[in-house]
């Protein structure tokens, strides 16, 4: 099940001979294929999503968090929860955690900060800069753990780190009491969601590699525990019973993975096509003519058939404390639920930041997922 | 990077690609190979060889060949109907005894003995036929024990005969005409090989008989089930194949005058090669006469080169041996990959830079909801109209996928019939002077439905050949949209040669120049091709003053005119190109302008990929159709021209609610009709501003007064 080839993981770096490769971006085999992985199993697609009622209108949401009690959400620089906007900060946000009455916030241009009960900024130096978060945890002994997904891209950036196909991300420990800061894994691709486990090891999702990563403490033991997934894994949610609740912000598509195969194409797309029609997933899509359209896609006799092949879609996938999915809501193709960037479990109700609608989806749970 | 641009673009324009994959679907590439290795052997052997190619060496080649070639030939007509015939050699043997026998000791004449030559041996060939073809027999094993029973006997007669034999000498003009003889300059055998060839080569390939044994020797089961006479077809091959070897047999006695036990001893095997290296297939039911031969070439000269060339004794078996080993692996391997690599080569892509579109933010090409309100008509009823049009009367015509003409009846178009049922896939349609409707078929060509009894008749399915194509483009695959010239002939548009309907999404692919425009004269009922090369054309219109007609180059993102009469007769001008879309059919506006379909507009991404054939041709290898970068279809936008090319107006159906890939419009008294080929409805939107009395079939055949003038 799990596949290593030329993928490097916690700074090992598995490598499959230049020969084989050569033969298989010829053939197109091997890790040259353009397959993806189905979605089956707990992964079967429904329509779970998209009939939920209309949520909460937030443009530029991002990641949820429960402070205070409550769900709080990140839209574009703004701190919102139910009832209404908390804090306005002077950047946009990528990441929230909460700290026990302190907010842990990323932003774009001012990194890591710590927030007070009142939204008051916490004065806190970091030994060295905190960048390009794109997902927080906080472990049981209050250390933060952090993501940056890439060294040269923000967070609003990510299709771009995509289609270069960087690996800079970085998984880190930051102490907020002495501004201690640790980097436990690098050449990471595009970490973008963290959580640790009941026993205190660390999960992080990898998202271009579509895998999520298990390690100790201390960044050591890192081996891969969920794979083939079939869309860009982003923010880890663990919830008191111990499972978890994954994001799954875009799919991966043929199309896709056959343009990160050719160099070329790529470089010359990124230069002289405007991002919003690039080759490449997205929170949405299907809102211009100029976005790019793959054959299953056309409507034919008036449906947009809901398997056709998409650059967008949405998925929220409940993993077991093992990591074995579990169950999973879908939006599905020519849906309007797309991009859910972040899922989190308050009592019965799942609460989804979905970004490709600009909404705070809400959702009542019912329990299914112990019989599995 | 210029350079290499311009390397880039002298390679797609001087290197077409397309040809290989046309030349690998033509069913003849099977001789490629064979054909190759006949050169090469010949071209090796003849400079190993002093004298190779002098006329005596060719002469003494030509008789031997035309014995040999006879028995590869019967062993070909075994091995197509999916046998083999192992007692070739020992027949040959037999043949060549009895008639030495019949002439030195018998004192038959030579066409008698030659005669009961060719049945006694063609008697050999039926008990083989009887016991494989009847009796269901192994034909290796039979043949097997037939050429061992032969051998016995031809060697039981030698013991009898062979003094008695070698006492007389038989001679008289015929016999030594077809032992040492020419006609003209050809060798006696050669000549009857040519004979027996020709005559072979028409059965094979022109008869019904041969057509049937090809038949079983590629699967024996399905022609039985079918309802052919396998067993005796079977039977008669076997017959064929002893009576061709019986007369090689006649040639050599007349050649070498002698039999000895050594004649013919090995043949099989040697002829075998040849068939086999000639390219027909070991299994049955693939080869040719042609591959026999030059199978037989090969084989001769490789034997014969070997012999002079005086290497060690066993070296001209072991060659032999190799090269049957080489003839079955080629015959494998090309058989499994032939279709592989067809599929691969096939497809493609060349190298096409797309002008800067013009703008969709402003000026007449600016985003609307015009089409957000239409009318709609037949929803769930109608299946792909690719085309709409109306009548005088208002009835409203359209194609569907199911191969039907429908017809809605006015003014409120709820009720529809079935005007006509024609099959295959109508596309564009026109009325004529007469109010015939005229149909293109994908598929099928041109039809006509009759005014007055519906009556279904083809118009044309074929137009001439083009001199250097090497698929037969000569049949019409996919006749997209027509109109009519004011003297009555037809012009349609082809859209394109090399795929069928279907795969027009591959031709979109490729964006080469695959399609034509094609011209059909009702008074001469003959069909010419008038421009070629061009890029998917579509949407055929004939000028307001029926002095050219237009016509959209869809995949060009460009509208053209070609001339039909006045100075630029003949020639093809760029009406309007930078389209931001790809333009389907063009139809006349009631105020003098056209209206042309857009069916669906550019994305840069596909923009930058049709500048990188080697990008698009991978995607297509390595991805279903489904996956691939398509144009985006998924908007609905018809607008206005006129006839300088000027961009008049749009209109949108931006979201694409009703109407996706727009394919036709037609104006008719005030309203605009709308079809999709994608679609499963018709639209009509009620225009401003135009003529609420114009009907298109009046435009071209009213009286040019009042409204219309």
């Amino acid at each position: 099940m799990v596949k290593l080839l030329g993928q490097e993981i916690g700074g090992k770096r598995v490598k499959h001979s230049m020969i084989s490769r050569i033969f298989d971006n010829l053939l197109g085999r091997g890790s040259a294929a353009v397959t993806v992985p189905p979605m089956d199993g707990a992964l079967k697609p429904n329509n779970q999503l998209e009939n939920l009622q209309p949520g909460i209108p937030a443009a530029q949401v991002d990641d949820i968090v429960e402070w205070k009690g409550e769900p709080l959400w990140s839209d574009g620089a703004t701190l919102v929860s139910r009832s209404g906007v908390q804090a306005e900060l002077p950047s946009v946000i990528t990441a929230l955690a909460a700290l026990d009455d302190t907010l842990v916030v990323a932003t774009l241009d001012d990194g890591l900060i710590l927030l007070g009960g009142d939204y008051q900024r916490a004065e806190i130096a970091w030994a060295t800069p905190i960048t390009n978060v794109t997902a927080i945890s906080v472990d049981q002994s209050g250390v933060i753990l952090f993501c940056t997904g890439s060294q040269t891209n923000a967070p609003n950036e990510w299709r771009r780190d995509l289609m270069e196909t960087n690996q800079s991300g970085m998984i880190g420990r930051a102490n907020p009491k002495t501004g201690e800061v640790r980097i436990l894994a690098k050449n990471l691709r595009y970490p973008s969601g963290i959580a640790t486990t009941a026993s205190g090891s660390i999960v992080y999702s990898e998202a271009w590699a579509s895998h999520i990563v298990e390690m100790s403490a201390d960044g050591s033991n890192a081996q891969i525990i969920f794979d083939e997934i079939p869309g860009y894994p982003g923010r880890l949610c663990r919830q008191e019973n111990g499972t978890f609740w994954l994001s799954v912000f875009a799919p991966r598509n043929p199309l896709i993975e056959f343009v990160l195969r050719e160099p070329a194409y790529r470089k010359a797309m990124l230069q002289e096509v405007a991002p919003e029609f690039w080759i490449a997933p997205h929170f949405y899509s299907g809102r211009y003519f100029n976005e790019p359209m793959q054959g299953g896609a056309l409507k034919q006799m008036g449906i947009l058939k809901p398997w056709a092949p998409t650059r967008s879609y949405g998925l929220v996938i409940e993993l077991s404390s093992t990591f074995i999915p579990l169950r999973s809501f879908h939006s599905r193709t020519g849906g309007s639920r797309h991009g859910i960037t972040s899922a989190l479990q308050s009592g019965n109700t799942l609460w989804m930041a979905c970004r490709g609608n600009g909404e705070i989806l809400e959702m009542q749970l019912v329990e299914k997922g112990k019989a599995l | 990077m210029s350079l290499a641009s311009s390397i880039k673009k002298a390679r797609y324009r001087w290197l077409p690609d397309h040809v290989f994959g046309e030349l690998l679907s033509k069913s003849w590439i099977d001789n490629a190979i064979p054909f190759t290795i006949m050169i090469i052997v010949v071209g090796v052997v003849g400079s190993l060889l002093p004298n190779f190619f002098t006329g005596s060496n060719i002469g003494i080649l030509a008789r031997q060949y035309g014995e040999l070639a006879l028995v590869v030939l019967a062993m070909t007509t075994v091995i197509l109907v999916g046998g083999i015939d192992l007692s070739v050699g020992s027949n040959f043997a037999l043949g060549n005894f009895l008639m030495l026998y019949f002439l030195n000791l018998a004192d038959l004449p030579v066409g008698l003995a030659a005669g009961l030559v060719v049945l006694i041996c063609g008697s050999v060939g039926l008990v083989n036929g009887v016991l494989i073809g009847y009796l269901r027999l192994r034909a290796f094993l039979t043949t097997l024990v037939t050429l061992i029973i032969v051998r016995a006997i031809v060697d039981l007669l030698l013991l009898e005969y062979a003094q008695d034999m070698s006492m007389s000498f038989y001679s008289s003009p015929l016999w030594d005409l077809m032992g040492l003889g020419n006609v003209s300059i050809f060798p006696f055998s050669f000549v009857i090989l040519v004979i027996v060839a020709v005559i072979a080569h028409v059965i094979f390939s022109r008869s019904g008989p041969g057509w049937r044994l090809l038949a079983i020797g590629g699967s024996r089961r399905s022609a039985y089930n079918m309802g052919l006479p396998v067993k005796r077809i079977v039977c008669l091959a076997y017959v064929v194949s002893g009576m061709l070897v019986g007369m090689a047999g006649i040639l050599y006695a007349a050649r070498l005058s002698g039999a000895g036990t050594d004649t013919g001893l090995g043949l099989e095997v040697l002829v075998l090669t040849a068939a086999i290296l000639g390219g027909n297939s070991l299994g049955g039911g693939r080869g040719s006469v042609t591959k026999a031969m030059m199978g037989a070439v090969t084989v001769l000269v490789l034997t014969n080169g070997v012999l002079r060339l005086g290497l060690n004794s066993g070296s001209g078996p072991m060659v032999l041996g190799l090269a049957l080993l080489f003839a079955v692996f080629v015959d494998v391997r090309w058989m499994k990959n032939r279709h592989k690599l067809l599929n691969t080569v096939y497809v493609s892509p060349t190298l096409m830079e797309m002008p800067e579109p013009r703008t969709t933010d402003e000026g007449p090409f600016k985003v609307n909801d015009r089409l957000s309100k239409v009318d709609v008509i037949g929803l769930g009823d109608v299946e792909s109209p690719e085309d709409v049009i109306l009548d005088d009367e208002d009835y409203l015509y359209c194609g569907n996928r199911h191969g039907d003409i429908v017809r809605f009846t006015p003014p409120e178009y709820k009720t529809y019939e079935i005007y006509a049922h024609i099959g295959g896939a109508p596309l564009g349609m026109s009325f004529d002077k007469d109010g015939n409707l005229l149909v293109c078929v994908g598929g099928m060509g041109l039809y006509m439905v009759a005014k007055k009894d519906r009556a279904v008749t083809l118009v044309t399915d074929e137009t001439n050949r083009s001199f250097f194509s090497i698929i037969d483009d000569s049949r019409l695959r996919l006749a997209d949209d027509l109109d009519v010239a004011p003297d009555g002939k037809i012009y349609f548009s082809e859209a394109t040669v090399r795929y069928e309907m279907h795969d027009w999404p591959v031709d979109a692919l490729e964006s080469r120049g695959n399609g034509r425009i094609v011209c059909y004269d009702p008074k001469t009922k003959k069909t010419r091709t008038v421009v070629r090369n061009l890029v998917f054309p579509n949407g055929v219109c004939t000028s307001h003053d029926g002095k050219s007609i237009l016509f959209a180059e869809s995949w060009g993102c460009r509208i053209n005119r070609y001339w039909l009469e006045g100075p630029k007769k003949g020639t093809v001008e760029v009406l309007a190109d930078k389209l931001p879309g790809y333009p389907d059919n063009i139809n006349r506006a009631s105020d003098g302008t056209y209206w042309v379909a857009i069916m669906g507009m550019r994305s840069p991404a596909l923009d930058l990929a049709l500048r990188m054939p080697d990008f698009r041709r991978r995607m297509a290898r390595r991805m279903a159709a489904d996956q691939w970068l398509f144009p985006n279809l998924n908007i609905g936008c018809v607008a206005r021209f006129d006839d300088d090319g000027e961009i008049i107006e749009s209109l949108w159906d931006r979201k694409a609610a009703n109407h996706p890939m727009i394919t036709s419009m037609r104006e008719h008294k005030g309203w605009l009709y709308l079809g999709g080929i994608t679609n499963n409805r018709i639209g009509r939107i009620r225009l401003e501003g135009q003529n609420n009395r114009w009907t298109g079939w009046s435009s071209y055949w009213g009286k040019k007064s009042g409204e219309n003038a």
